[in-house]
């Protein structure tokens, strides 16, 4: 017993000591003071991962809890002089013990309220898998863990390896190889500039590959095809039709062509190799048939280049493009060499080919990437990704950006997001309600009514609104933010609270400053004045 | 167009008109909507000529009178004078082919070059100091066209027996101004005087408080009889002059801000500008009431110049304290937390401060002068008395800032960085006390520390807006701190080495 008194001694006039105040206090400043700035270069999520709710943190809060205990044990019994001290003391000790119940217990999350959709779902604050098994009815779940940088998982559940965890991730542009060199499948990136703006991009004819072989960038649309079909292209016809064959991969721009008039618009008829083929080009890409309905087995497919000749479209093949160039009434077209430039017809743009591969397609890879924030928003990392290994295929699943795969026959979805806590009852938004300054239109306040249905027990109407929460059944609703619907109207986000913890911590503030004011100004006892004998 | 030159002819070319000069000082009582308040149009005027030129007046003439004439060019009124914008960045000079010592551009050779201003904006990516003043530049001429197109100057008209706010070109109908001009030779003045008469009638005066608290000035008489009160405080042995021009000081400081929270509405609390004087009245009273029962005038002489310091701020730090009041963040609405949890926080600041002003005093005291080791062990209990008033008022404003959080945002603690930091404050202050307990901090690193140790609220005040940026007590951010607490860093850190290293003639 004397020997546990002693060690306990030992402990207490360890922590208990004045200089392990110090330091503790000390060295808590300087870990907030990087968090903070870590929360200004790389955004609130970032600093709560690597900081404030990271395992050292923690234990240096800890350590701070400690020296407030065993300072005000070891001062025991009660000196009078020291009340005030233990006040303090105690309500800091509550204080921690108050947020310790507030961070195992308490739910902080958001509610998003669509208009007059029902919800009960609060997301938290918690990343989790989701692994949902459609024609077993079944659904897994796994929570990801709280790290600021990659995190190995090493899990696995019916031959699904779960492995790294990226918790900040931006995709980078890789290029898988193909499992063989096809023209058919090729893909290509060019740099498309002006002297004031540039873009990247990326296409491709790989069905694998994460991008399409068509984009729009404002008024101008981007096509990318086989090089074998740019000849037909450049040709300037008078029809401006051309004849595609997928069989062979042949096409031709045919010079003469016969009109036939007849039911269901003007029908055209052209010789490809000898073959007669007949074709509605005002109603379908497809020939007719010998009983002139659409023919869907034939390789042959007709379109106009008419019909790209009004607005802006830029075709590439790989090595080569064409365009219509209105000035000159005729379709244009030039190779196009690595590294090289070609001048477009539209407000001084140009191009370059910076790369073109037959034997491998572009990709998006997660990267890790530590998160970059610029006008308090977070613009680089805000991405998180789990690489998953099914049958030796590995992917990558990313944050709100479901992935399903086949396995012998049955369908596997993963879904990465928020884990979501269910509320007894369900919320609906009546009406969200912005009022702006006057002749302004900063706003001057958010307010959303709402719904709320109990089951069986009825409903009853709220009005929720900046520094006027709804309280019920323990949990508490803020209003947090507003976005608007693509149908128009505004939805509305609720921040949702329950926190276990909240009278211990008022209980403890209250003393902490009840005790101060104890310690430091009930008992006046001031230095004299040199030489002043009222003092 | 065609309308708008026929009202041309009718307004100016008119022989009636011309023989009135409309644009004059009496129009500054005229009540006009800007920025979600209403105002008088002196008020206006005199924040949207200082934003565009940095000035006060333009080639002789009141910002109202500018303004005026300015707006009047809208409908044909030829301009006499072109407005100089202000450039400050070197960068942004050169762009614009200024020379290194220009600090103005004229108005016409802007427009000139607004595309090369807007394509420059367009090519940079990172938002640093130069692309936030291309950013400034080019919102200071829209505000410029939006003068000379009569968009900014907005009269008040009766709408189903309320006032409602058009546009001056709006305002300057042709019926209206024919109608007008039946009754008065000068149309023009007859209608803002009749719109500014409807006004009162239905909303009364109130907003004329605002000229007066523009005009009257407070604060920068105040600001000279504190110099005027410190010098005697210092200069006399006799501290009843010095007390009464303090007291003087006071009362205006109170008035002044009293004034500006009738016209706001609000706590006195809400941005950099209004911090700094509630900070320095603040100081100043605390300091008396310290020194009543402490009877002790240095407290009075440490309020009264950090008092002069933050009026000084307010006075001539334009580009980093914006005097101007306007509306708030909806979150912030709500005037009794602004009163409690924010006045608390600026309060310990304050005291704060005091610890501060009298440990750099006797820090360069006992460096270069001779003091007596009683006299030592004395000033560091002054500090230390002001330290108390810091610590106790900073840990009730971090808790009453709680208490907020949790009322509004539903949490107590979000680990904020603003919040972050005056906790900061008090741990960086507690860990000073709790030191002066054991033999590592004697008197002398004691007053070195709670020199330095200020610098951690100036952080915590001007830092974290200035240099974090970021959070949800964005609120009050503006242009220009960084500078300015950099430089303030320096010179502390240098006199504390300087005062470090020199032996203590104590």
């Amino acid at each position: 017993m004397n020997t546990l008194m002693h060690y306990y001694r030992k402990v207490e006039l360890f922590f208990g000591n004045m200089k392990f105040a110090v330091v503790i206090i000390t060295l808590f400043a300087i870990y907030l003071g990087y968090g903070t700035f870590m929360e200004s270069y790389h955004g609130t999520e970032y600093a709560n991962r690597l900081v404030y709710k990271s395992l050292p943190f923690m234990l240096v809060q800890f350590g701070m809890f400690l020296s407030i205990l065993f300072a005000t044990l070891i001062r025991l019994p009660p000196k009078k002089h020291l009340y005030g001290f233990y006040v303090i003391h105690a309500g800091l000790i509550i204080l921690f013990l108050g947020s310790w119940i507030t961070y195992q217990s308490g739910v902080d999350g958001n509610i998003t309220l669509a208009p007059n959709l029902a919800t009960r779902d609060i997301m938290i604050n918690q990343d989790e898998l989701s692994i949902q098994f459609p024609s077993l009815g079944k659904e897994v779940t796994v929570d990801l863990p709280y790290v600021a940088k990659p995190k190995n998982m090493d899990l696995e559940y019916e031959g699904i390896k779960l492995k790294t965890f990226l918790p900040f991730a931006e995709d980078k542009l890789t290029w898988i190889p193909s499992t063989e060199s096809d023209e058919y499948q090729s893909s290509s990136q060019y740099n498309l500039y002006t002297p004031n703006f540039g873009e990247i991009i990326n296409l491709t004819l790989h069905p694998l590959s994460d991008f399409n072989n068509t984009l729009t960038l404002g008024p101008l649309s981007v096509h990318y095809m086989p090089l074998s079909l740019a000849p037909c292209f450049t040709e300037n016809t008078k029809e401006g039709l051309i004849v595609w064959n997928a069989e062979i991969q042949k096409c031709i721009a045919p010079t003469t062509v016969k009109k036939v008039k007849g039911a269901g618009g003007e029908k055209v008829q052209i010789d490809f190799d000898g073959r007669i083929l007949s074709f509605v080009p005002g109603m379908s890409p497809l020939p007719l048939d010998e009983k002139m309905d659409l023919d869907e087995k034939s390789p042959y497919r007709i379109f106009s280049k008419k019909l790209f000749e009004n607005k802006p479209h830029l075709f590439l093949f790989g090595t080569y493009l064409a365009f219509f160039d209105r000035d000159k009434n005729a379709w244009q077209g030039s190779p196009i060499a690595l590294k090289e430039d070609v001048d477009l017809p539209w407000m001084g743009f140009k191009i370059r080919l910076l790369e073109h591969r037959i034997d491998a397609y572009p990709s998006q890879t997660p990267h890790y990437l530590t998160p970059v924030q610029e006008n308090s928003q977070v613009v680089r990392g805000d991405m998180k990704a789990l690489e998953v290994t099914i049958d030796d295929q590995t992917f990558w699943v990313k944050s709100n950006d479901p992935v399903a795969f086949n396995k012998n026959g049955d369908k596997i979805v993963f879904r990465l997001g928020r884990k979501s806590v269910k509320l007894p009852y369900e919320l609906i938004l009546d009406e969200f309600k912005m009022d702006t300054d006057p002749g302004t239109n900063n706003p001057a306040s958010y307010e959303s009514y709402v719904s709320v249905f109990h089951g069986n027990q009825g409903q009853s109407k709220h009005h929720i609104y900046m520094n006027n929460p709804l309280k019920m059944d323990n949990f508490t609703f803020y209003q947090a933010s507003y976005f608007q619907t693509q149908a128009g109207p505004f939805g509305s986000v609720l921040s949702v609270n329950f926190d276990p913890g909240r009278a211990w911590k008022y209980l403890g503030s209250l003393l902490l400053v009840l005790g101060s004011i104890w310690h430091y100004f009930l008992r006046r006892k001031h230095i004299k004045k040199p030489g002043d004998a009222r003092a | 167009m065609h309308k708008l030159l026929l009202l041309f002819v009718l307004l100016f070319n008119s022989v009636a008109f011309a023989q009135v000069n409309f644009c004059t000082d009496e129009l500054n009582s005229v009540p006009v909507q800007a920025g979600g308040r209403e105002k008088p149009l002196y008020v206006l005027a005199h924040e949207t000529i200082k934003f565009m030129t940095g000035k006060d007046k333009l080639e002789g003439m009141s910002s109202t009178v500018a303004f005026c004439k300015l707006t009047l060019s809208a409908f044909g009124m030829p301009l006499s004078f072109e407005v100089p914008i202000k450039v400050e960045h070197i960068d942004a000079k050169k762009l614009l082919g200024l020379n290194e010592n220009d600090d103005h551009i004229g108005v016409n050779t802007l427009n000139s070059k607004i595309n090369d201003l807007e394509s420059e904006l367009s090519t940079l990516k990172e938002n640093n100091s130069y692309k936030k003043e291309l950013t400034k530049i080019r919102s200071r001429l829209m505000t410029y066209r939006a003068i000379v197109e009569a968009r900014a100057w907005s009269v008040p008209v009766e709408k189903d027996g309320k006032i409602d706010f058009v546009d001056l070109a709006q305002y300057l109908t042709e019926t209206r101004v024919k109608e007008a001009s039946e009754k008065t030779d000068t149309p023009v003045n007859y209608l803002i005087h009749q719109a500014q008469q409807k006004y009162q009638e239905l909303k009364g005066t109130a907003y004329l408080l605002e000229l007066k608290y523009y005009k009257w000035n407070l604060f920068t008489w105040a600001m000279i009889i504190s110099i005027l009160a410190m010098g005697l405080l210092i200069g006399l042995k006799n501290k009843i002059p010095g007390l009464v021009l303090t007291i003087i000081s006071i009362a205006m400081q109170i008035t002044s801000m009293a004034m500006r929270v009738m016209i706001s509405g609000r706590a006195p609390v809400t941005n950099m500008y209004e911090t700094v004087m509630f900070s320095g009245l603040g100081a100043l009273v605390l300091a008396l009431i310290i020194t009543t029962y402490r009877k002790e005038f240095a407290f009075v002489i440490a309020g009264l110049a950090y008092n002069v310091l933050s009026l000084m701020m307010m006075r001539f730090a334009e580009g980093m304290l914006d005097e101007g009041i306007s509306p708030l963040v909806p979150v912030l609405r709500d005037n009794f937390w602004l009163s409690t949890h924010v006045t608390t926080i600026i309060l310990s600041y304050a005291a704060l401060a005091l610890s501060w002003i009298l440990a750099n005093a006797i820090l360069i005291r006992s460096s270069f002068f001779n003091v007596s080791k009683e006299e030592y062990r004395y000033q560091v209990d002054l500090i230390y008395s002001a330290i108390k008033y810091g610590i106790i008022l900073l840990a009730a404003g971090i808790i009453l800032g709680g208490v907020w959080a949790d009322y509004s945002w539903g949490r107590f603690w979000g680990w904020d960085p603003k919040e972050t930091w005056s906790l900061i404050v008090l741990l960086v202050y507690m860990a000073i006390l709790h030191g002066k307990y054991t033999n590592w901090v004697s008197p002398k690193i004691f007053v070195l520390t709670t020199a330095g140790a200020f610098m951690s609220v100036m952080m915590a005040w001007f830092g974290v807006n200035y240099i974090l940026a970021s959070g949800l007590h964005s609120y009050g951010f503006s242009e220009g701190g960084a500078i300015f607490l950099g430089t303030f860093f320096l010179i502390q850190t240098v006199l504390l080495i300087i005062c470090g290293i020199k032996k203590q003639k104590a």
